[in-house]
């Protein structure tokens, strides 16, 4: 549904190529799918509305500079009105601070507290955490021992039901830590009780930070709950979960918007590792359903050394099993396939399903297969005879029929990455982006 | 939760009726004796005829048109989902266009038809659990799904609640083996309760714990059986997977979604993935006291097309609503909104 969206709103685009004047009809018509792209996304409506008509009006007013196309020129209207809308990045301090963590009823506010918590260890700062959630059965539980896996250390008290006191206590306890991140029970808007004691744990903890955790599925609601936390404590940076789902965390933006402030991380995962800073850029190209090329090079330099993989290869349809073995080697760094594939601007691409269910058990089987090829096989897999697959599969303790279905499933994914290159040259989101990223 | 809806419909519905009843104003009684031909859509001419022959007025697309667009926003804004509102809107419309009002008939009733048929036909019914449990074998055993963070435990602990009033034996089968601290609080909670539960340690294989339950509750003649699971995305194989092997292993009667009223348009994908995935036969939508709009109750009963069992409004173990759609409806259409 949402790539039909996609789609659409590339339709739309490629009415306005090729014109020497600007065509009302094609611009409403670009901005109609647009509006519905984003309200899919859980954009605010009000949001929406006054986003198309500023862009409606910029489109059909200014003149499009010497030498631009009329399509680049809507184009850099509508990038530039979504940046705006969108915000920049949410600022991250790397020094002694105190963060309160705020949000709504299973938002991910323990689970991100722990992610955090790992972010600034990570960067070297001493870090603890204070479980402030006194209603939820476990919640102490689950803090404590996601913490123990990064030794981090967590202060809480199960059978205290005054969340100040043990946050008055917890901060005596961790008095040397550098950063210290209290995590709060949930709660919303319409819980009186529950928001004067986030303001009273705000004016107890003097937090330098007061974060709002967003689930990425949050609808028109986020921006009313928003509100009411930024009333209550000043909000000054929004953290958006869930992410790794479908939801396209249009909410969040009625939430930084309201709040004045910018999103700081996304959380896109189960594991603790799972926390990446907000990237205006990419979330844009989520919004829109179109992919972002640069998030995934900067994911793959960031947790793969280098040479290890070559995404420019892999786009100039230079795939070879040596690729994708390496690939696979980073599958465990850089997440699940899907989400990598996610990233890449596919256009009009479908990529077949089967690429995806790949499970990490048949990963790991495909590696010992590869293990068992000679260079050249790896190289250019066109000389894989059924002698040679023969000898591959005794080799590597695997049956003729998992190399095949391993031969296959290299050629589904060939097949789909030359589509991307395809894509790309007719039209590329991600070139407009950086072109104008720099003006 | 549904009241800024409510308030919004009793708008449209006005727009609706007025535009109407200028329209049919502005209808003129020429001579004419063409028996029409056919009448294709709304013509003129099948105006006229209808008004003649049988002094009734034929609703036109275009007298509707800018009410129907107010209240696709409308829709919009309250969290119902893009296609879902057009449903509703396009039914609203086939309903309203070219059907024949008589002169001097309230222009308010067909409208007020229109929209509640919309309505009811996107809730469909409402599922009671008390009158399934007594009807069937037991144990019945409900087996409960959804995403992550959406309120699985606290429903379980809830409709256990539910149950043990009712006079039911209950026994919770704890199956989020995943999350750190979901032992504790589904524990937590049983104790509460005065609830048997089921569990095996952190990290174990959830289809044996709930299978265990399902023996315990075979052995004890326990009435009903509720299978707590750890929340997954739709879009991760593997987990989706280990879903559909509880299933097969429990072999629940009921499988209960569970998502969020606060959700927006993801809910749709995501109960279209889980019922494609699993099934669903009832769900329950959390958190519902935290909107106060409900659109989203209004895409998810549309899209898995299952009946909406309960509504969760808030922390304690009663605040669990049982969902009536007539009540609902009828909630939203009254006269003494607000």
């Amino acid at each position: 549904m949402i790539d039909r969206l996609g789609t659409s709103l590339k339709d739309a685009l490629k009415k306005l190529a090729g014109k020497t004047v600007i065509d009302r009809a094609a611009v409403e018509e670009l901005i109609k799918d647009l509006q519905r792209a984003l309200l899919q996304a859980d954009v605010n409506v009000k949001l929406v509305m006054q986003l198309s008509q500023a862009i409606k009006n910029r489109s059909l007013e200014e003149e499009p500079p010497k030498g631009m196309s009329v399509r680049e020129h809507v184009l850099r209207i509508v990038y530039q009105e979504l940046v705006k809308l969108v915000g920049a990045s949410g600022e991250v301090k790397l020094e002694p601070q105190r963060i309160l963590m705020a949000g709504l009823q299973g938002s991910g506010k323990t689970t991100t507290t722990a992610k955090l918590a790992r972010y600034f260890q990570r960067k070297g700062l001493k870090t603890a955490v204070i479980c402030a959630d006194t209603f939820r059965p476990g919640a102490y539980d689950q803090l404590s021992t996601l913490c123990a896996k990064i030794n981090i250390p967590c202060y809480g008290n199960p059978g205290e039901k005054d969340a100040r006191l043990i946050v008055k206590e917890g901060l005596g306890t961790l008095g040397n830590a550098e950063v210290v991140i209290v995590d709060t029970q949930g709660r919303h808007a319409l819980e009186e009780d529950l928001i004067q004691e986030i303001i009273d744990l705000n004016v107890l903890t003097k937090a330098t930070h007061r974060w709002l955790v967003i689930d990425a599925a949050l609808g028109q609601q986020a921006r009313d709950q928003a509100k009411r936390f930024h009333d209550a404590i000043s909000i000054d940076g929004v953290i958006i979960t869930k992410m790794d789902g479908t939801a396209k965390g249009g909410g969040a933006l009625s939430a930084v918007t309201e709040t004045q402030s910018g999103i700081v991380f996304i959380g896109s995962g189960e594991t603790i590792e799972d926390l990446e800073r907000f990237e205006p850029d990419s979330f844009i190209s989520r919004l829109l359903g179109m992919g972002d090329l640069k998030a995934l090079v900067e994911r793959a330099q960031e947790t793969v050394t280098e040479g290890e993989i070559d995404v420019n290869a892999m786009m100039r349809g230079k795939f070879t099993l040596r690729d994708m073995y390496k690939q696979l080697e980073a599958l465990n760094k850089m997440g699940p396939l899907k989400q990598i594939m996610s990233m890449i601007p596919l256009g009009n691409v479908e990529v077949p399903g089967e690429v995806y269910d790949v499970t990490s058990a048949k990963m790991a089987r495909y590696r010992y297969i590869m293990d068992s090829m000679t260079g050249t096989e790896l190289d250019d897999p066109s000389v894989l005879s059924s002698s040679r697959i023969q000898r591959i599969a005794s080799g590597s303790g695997s049956s003729p029929e998992e190399v095949r279905e391993l031969i296959k499933y290299y050629k589904n994914m060939k097949r789909a990455l030359k589509g991307v290159r395809g894509a790309g040259g007719k039209f590329n989101m991600q070139r407009m982006m950086k072109r104008f990223g720099g003006m | 939760m549904f009241e800024g809806l409510r308030a919004k419909l009793h708008r449209i519905q006005e727009g609706l009726s007025q535009s109407i009843e200028s329209a049919s104003d502005k209808e003129s009684v020429p001579p004419a004796e063409h028996q029409a031909e056919k009448e294709k859509g709304v013509t003129i001419i099948g105006k006229v005829k209808v008004l003649i022959t049988d002094r009734e007025f034929l609703i036109n697309e275009k007298d509707i048109r800018e009410p129907l667009s107010e209240l696709e926003m409308v829709l919009l804004e309250n969290d119902v989902a893009l296609p879902v509102t057009e449903e509703i809107i396009s039914h609203i419309r086939k309903d309203l266009t070219g059907s024949r009002r008589k002169i001097g008939e309230p222009v308010d009733a067909i409208v007020a038809a229109a929209l509640r048929d919309a309505l009811l036909d996107v809730l469909g019914e409402g599922f009671d659990l008390v009158s399934y449990i007594k009807s069937h074998d037991r144990p019945v055993k409900i087996l409960f799904t959804g995403v992550n963070g959406t309120g699985k435990t606290t429903t379980v602990a809830k409709v256990g609640s539910y149950l043990k009033k009712n006079g039911f034996s209950v026994v919770i089968g704890a199956g989020d083996t995943f999350r750190a601290g979901a032992l504790e609080q589904i524990d937590v909670h049983a104790k509460r309760l005065g609830i048997k539960i089921i569990q095996h340690q952190a990290g174990g294989d959830p289809s044996a714990v709930l299978y265990d339950t399902v023996q315990y509750a075979e052995a004890h003649h326990i009435d009903a059986v509720l299978a707590d699971t750890a929340g997954r995305f739709h879009n991760r194989v593997n987990l989706m997977n280990q879903l559909d092997k509880i299933r097969r292993v429990m072999k629940p009667d009921l499988i209960v979604y569970v998502d969020e009223a606060v959700a927006g348009n993801d809910a749709v994908v995501r109960a279209h993935e889980f019922e494609k995935a699993v099934g669903a036969d009832a769900v329950v939508l959390t958190k519902a006291d935290m909107d106060p709009k409900g659109g989203a109750a209004i895409s998810i009963a549309h899209t898995i097309g299952k009946p909406l069992m309960f509504l969760g409004t808030g922390q304690g173990y009663d605040d669990l609503t049982p969902f009536s759609p007539d009540q609902v409806v009828g909630d939203l259409l009254s006269e003494e909104a607000q």
